[in-house]
């Protein structure tokens, strides 16, 4: 607030426009998202809490109407694809439709449901290319190298942690298993499905943002 | 009539102290509690009661974008919502959450012989301030009703409020900026953004004709007071008579242009069949449609709910609200046989034709067993409110008659 008003005052000399000098911004903190999907060993489920959140908190999920059907449910996704540019491929859209209808057609469960740990990865290969990662689990969706989106930044993220040494093994742990409060109260979605190889080269990429751009 | 307005006003004291009480009590307990829910009449209905910014404990349909929805029971307070209780709706998940009022500017673009950017002081500059009272209704408002159900916001009847605005009619700022010939429609734009590249921006039109017409108002206040954060500070257009996806928050871009706007939020959402009902055969596709507009007349009883007992050969009073697109109401008549008789209530104080108008009546159930007690409204146009609802795919517009299911004994 403080620079703020500094920046204003200049300005208002300059100008002249003593009318403007009372102004100040009138700011709102909301309170902290709390739903989470339901868990489900489908694949649709560690897609869903990738993909779905980026636009939207999944009360919105919570609150739909039982007996829906999977073809109705995966409709629905696509709609997310096709009208609201979701990043979601053909397969993801089946997948999360099927966890969906799976999970979400019965009765209510509580708002605030319990979390389970995600399964981890069964893949054979492991990824080395930092942009394929990025890409294929739609990180710069949520973030940007120099601007906040729905995530902080990773020049930002850098330099919080440009003096700790641990902040490879921090950072690694943290896209695998998500987590939520270090930057907001928007969630970070766990990445289950990486290995602990490609958590690294992620950590490693984003670390090294605040070097590069300064 | 004394027994009556005796009963009317002990009633309404009554209600007023309860919900006193539920206001104190919630003011002193942690925000979110699983003990402080509302339910609504279907499936999957029971709602968090959540305290935001400028807020008392609304519904919580969502937090991102924020949709919170007002208690049934707020418009049994008055004719006019408070702001601390009338409804909020995002679209988009990149909304502000801190705004300069001293900075935040209105431009006027596109086909106008003088582009304008407009200071808040500039823009109140620009002639006389007016004020009128309208209700602003949400076009999913009781989507969560639709039979078959439809996805979408799970709305109950609470995502409406009727509020006194105070602004500068459109058409003012439109005559400064001077539109020029072959003008077609205005569209309007406010601060919230989407996150990713691809989704569509939340931008609406109208025609320039309603553009230019009296009705549509750039507001500053509320009830009086600064519009709240979450409802569109510090300015909002306001439409009086249309659905609430037109009366853009945070307004920030007006731009004149030749043609129909094509935009997502004109061209595929918020749209109905159309045809003469607005509506099609349940579960199916409209072969047309065309984008909502204006709202539809409804009515409601605002101090009785489904499943209220109440005592045969007693009277009670009966009152609600009704609205439509601002032609006026002209009736509102209760029912308690499944709609045979009608019985014809009294309208309360007219704040205008695009304001709730209260209503009062007495009733004195007869028969132990459960009533329906209904409750309809016309306006002076003649239209009504169908006994079926109708169905479209958005879950809009909804507007037949109110059923509570109430046990006589």
């Amino acid at each position: 607030m403080k620079p703020f008003f500094a920046n204003t005052a200049v300005l208002l000399a300059l100008c002249g426009y003593a009318a403007y000098a009372a102004s100040e911004p009138l700011s709102i903190k909301l309170p902290a998202e709390t739903t989470k999907l339901r868990p489900s060993d489908l694949p649709g489920y560690t897609l869903a809490t990738q993909k779905c959140a980026i636009c939207h908190s999944v009360d919105y999920i919570e609150y739909q109407p039982p007996g829906m059907s999977e073809t109705q449910w995966t409709a629905e996704v696509r709609k997310m694809q096709q009208a609201y540019a979701a990043p979601l491929n053909e397969d993801d859209i089946k997948q999360i439709g099927a966890y969906l209808a799976a999970s979400y057609s019965g009765t209510a469960a509580p708002p605030t449901g319990l979390q389970a740990s995600p399964a981890p990865s069964t893949r054979g290969e492991t990824i080395t290319d930092v942009k394929t990662l990025l890409a294929q689990n739609a990180c710069l969706s949520c973030h940007a190298i120099e601007q906040k989106i729905v995530g902080p930044s990773y020049r930002d993220v850098a330099t919080r942690y440009k003096d700790d040494p641990k902040a490879v093994d921090i950072l690694a742990d943290r896209l695998g298993k998500g987590s939520t409060g270090q930057w907001g109260d928007i969630p970070m979605p766990p990445f289950p499905a990486l290995k602990p190889e490609e958590l690294k080269s992620l950590a490693v990429f984003v670390l090294g943002q605040g070097r590069q751009a300064q | 009539m004394n027994v009556y307005d005796k009963n009317f006003k002990f009633h309404r004291r009554l209600f007023l102290s309860g919900m006193a009480a539920t206001a104190a009590s919630l003011a002193f307990a942690p925000l979110r509690s699983q003990a402080y829910t509302e339910t609504l009449d279907f499936g999957n209905g029971t709602r968090e009661l959540l305290a935001y910014p400028q807020k008392r404990p609304l519904m919580l349909i969502t937090a991102r974008p924020p949709h919170l929805e007002t208690p049934f029971s707020v418009f049994n307070e008055g004719a006019l919502t408070p702001n601390d209780a009338f409804f909020v709706r995002y679209h988009l998940p990149n909304f502000p959450t801190s705004i300069d009022a001293g900075q935040h500017r209105l431009k006027i673009t596109g086909l106008v012989n003088k582009p304008l950017s407009l200071s808040l002081q500039e823009l109140k500059a620009l002639g006389e301030p007016v004020e009128i009272v309208a209700v602003n209704q949400c076009a999913g408002n009781s989507r969560g009703f639709s039979s078959p159900r439809v996805f979408g916001a799970q709305l109950g009847n609470g995502s409406m409020g009727n509020a006194r605005w105070t602004g500068i009619p459109l058409k003012t700022v439109l005559g400064h900026a001077g539109v020029r010939g072959g003008a077609k429609q205005v569209t309007l734009r406010g601060l919230d953004r989407p996150v990713l590249p691809g989704t569509p921006e939340f931008v609406k039109a109208i025609d320039i004709d309603l553009a230019l017409s009296a009705g549509p108002l750039i507001a500053w206040a509320m009830n009086g007071t600064d519009i709240p954060f979450l409802n569109g500070y510090p300015i909002k257009l306001v439409i009086p008579g249309y659905f609430g996806s037109y009366w853009v928050k945070h307004l920030s871009e007006i731009n004149v242009i030749d043609h129909e706007f094509d935009g997502y939020f004109m061209k595929s959402a918020y749209r109905l069949p159309d045809n003469d009902c607005q509506c099609v055969s349940a579960g199916t596709i409209p072969d047309k449609t065309r984008p909502i507009a204006q709202l539809k007349v409804r009515s409601f009883i605002t101090n009785l709910h489904s499943g209220e007992t109440v005592r045969a050969g007693h009277t009670i009073s009966l009152q609600g609200i009704a609205f439509d697109s601002g032609s006026g109401i002209s009736s509102v008549e209760i029912s308690d046989d499944g709609g045979q008789h009608w019985q014809a209530a009294r309208l309360g104080k007219d704040l205008g034709n695009y304001s709730f108008r209260e209503w009062c009546t007495a009733w004195k159930p007869q028969t132990p067993g459960k009533a329906e007690l209904q409750v309809r409204a016309r306006n002076r146009l003649g239209e009504g409110q169908p006994a079926v609802s109708l169905w479209n795919p958005g879950g809009y517009a909804h507007n037949s008659i109110e059923t509570l299911s109430i046990l006589v004994v």
